[in-house]
């Protein structure tokens, strides 16, 4: 009954974001207007900002999941704490590979270090790939516990480690979204919107898909141990 | 019954105490930490420095990178007797607030830390600041406690998740340095500020700022959690 109710939620959240998807890329390369002073490379911004969004959500709610795991000793909220943070550092990747593509357009270089928000990923990289380090040297109840504790410090070390990379090194990063709104055309901001929508979209299919998936695959483990017992 | 159980104070007193005499008899990290903090600065300057250049300009930096990594090692070593001898076990069946445990670890690898600064800050200063101040060095001290106050309670957070892991000794380090990073760019920026004769005390300031948030903020995560930690 569940497991049908989880699949339909999948196959309409699927559905729902290959549209958005679809509807996001033909509005970026073909509605939306071209930068007057960065030209084609700047539609990259609509992937790279979404993108990094996304990813910084993925990791709050890891860290909100592994509190409610340690509250209530589900290993379901383990399972979105360890599915989001995957995805958040999957999208983690495309964001210092998307920010490195755009960096080469506009100064030149493939990297700088300059540039307190792309370094800021790289250190976001390095604190949850440490993560599925630490799961994976971990057995039993005490991998779920630990990952758990770790996703809370690691979110606590994400702003830390921006604000220490901005302090030390000066400002170049293009700000598109200021304390006074967002420093571009209407036009640009819908299609942004879309993009971004599009990306939630992407985090919650994979979500749901790799939820159902860990579900079936203890399922299995279940039956298996079931039918050793048996033998 | 109540009456006989010594106070939250006394308790913390005897466990820390009970770490430092350890580590008086044995001497087995102390020593261990400031070896290798000589090694790592010799490794820098041969780095970096081989050809007659001057590094003072990069003098904070070669310090925080070289505490760096010794408090990984420091923290690393922190939790083996708990582990190896079970000391754990022992502790954990007395009715100690779970919390000592972690302050009192982080008490430790605090004094540890401090110890080998007392050694690491005059050496880089004599190896690689031209023209250094006697007072600057009292405010690289300042830095040096506000930086061991974050490494150590969160050195002894981590020390504890990775105490019953597969491949602990590799572990630490991936937990522990990314996390550290912030200290590392605060801390050298910190002492930057005030070395070789430049003096920029509102750097200094915002730096030392940003050092006390982060202890703060670690200890609180650290307060928010340890029950977890010690939980069987």
């Amino acid at each position: 009954m569940t497991d049908t109710r989880s699949t339909r939620r999948l196959a309409i959240t699927g559905v729902l974001t290959a549209i958005l998807t679809a509807v996001a890329c033909f509005g970026i390369f073909f509605v939306a207007p071209e930068d007057a002073d960065q030209g084609i490379i700047q539609k990259i911004f609509y992937f790279h900002v979404s993108i990094a969004l996304v990813g910084l959500v993925a990791f709050a709610v890891g860290a909100i999941y592994g509190i409610r795991y340690l509250r209530t000793r589900d290993a379901h909220l383990d399972d979105v704490s360890s599915i989001a943070i995957g995805i958040g550092l999957a999208f983690s990747v495309l964001v210092v590979i998307t920010g490195s593509i755009w960096a080469k357009a506009s100064w030149g270089t493939w990297w700088v270090w300059t540039d307190p928000r792309l370094v800021t990923f790289v250190i976001v990289l390095l604190l949850y790939a440490a993560y599925f380090v630490l799961r994976s040297s971990v057995e039993g109840e005490l991998r779920l516990r630990y990952s758990a504790i770790y996703s809370i410090a690691a979110f606590a070390s994400v702003p830390l480690s921006f604000y220490s990379v901005r302090v030390a090194r000066s400002f170049v990063h293009p700000v598109v979204f200021t304390t006074g709104g967002a420093n571009m055309s209407d036009a640009m901001l819908v299609w942004f919107l879309v993009s971004l929508a599009a990306t939630v979209g992407v985090f919650l299919t994979i979500l749901q898909l790799e939820l159902i998936q860990r579900r079936a695959d203890r399922a299995m483990r279940r039956v298996k141990m079931r039918l050793e017992a048996m033998a | 019954m109540n009456a006989a159980r010594p106070s939250w104070f006394r308790q913390l007193r005897a466990l820390l105490l009970k770490d430092l005499r350890l580590e008086l008899r044995t001497r087995d990290t102390l020593v261990a930490m400031v070896l290798f903090a000589v090694v790592a600065m010799m490794i820098f300057q041969f780095a970096f420095g081989g050809r007659g250049q001057d590094l003072s300009a990069v003098s904070g930096g070669i310090l925080w990178a070289t505490l760096a990594l010794t408090a990984v090692l420091g923290v690393g070593r922190s939790w083996v007797p708990e582990r190896e001898q079970r000391v754990l076990d022992g502790l954990l069946v007395t009715p100690v607030p779970r919390d000592l445990l972690l302050i009192s670890r982080a008490g430790a690898i605090f004094a540890y830390l401090l110890a080998v600064e007392v050694v690491a800050v005059p050496l880089v200063t004599i190896f690689f600041v031209r023209g250094q101040e006697p007072g600057d060095l009292l405010l690289i001290g300042l830095v040096c406690l506000l930086a061991n106050l974050g490494i150590s309670v969160l050195g002894s957070l981590l020390a504890c998740l990775a105490l019953f892991a597969r491949a602990r000794e590799l572990l630490l380090p991936v937990l522990f340095l990314p996390s550290l990073l912030p200290v590392v760019i605060a801390a050298s920026g910190a002492t930057q500020a005030v070395s070789g004769g430049t003096n920029d005390l509102a750097e200094y300031r915002g730096y030392c700022l940003f050092l006390g948030v982060y202890a703060v903020i670690f200890g609180l995560v650290a307060y928010a959690t340890y029950e977890h930690v010690f939980d069987d």
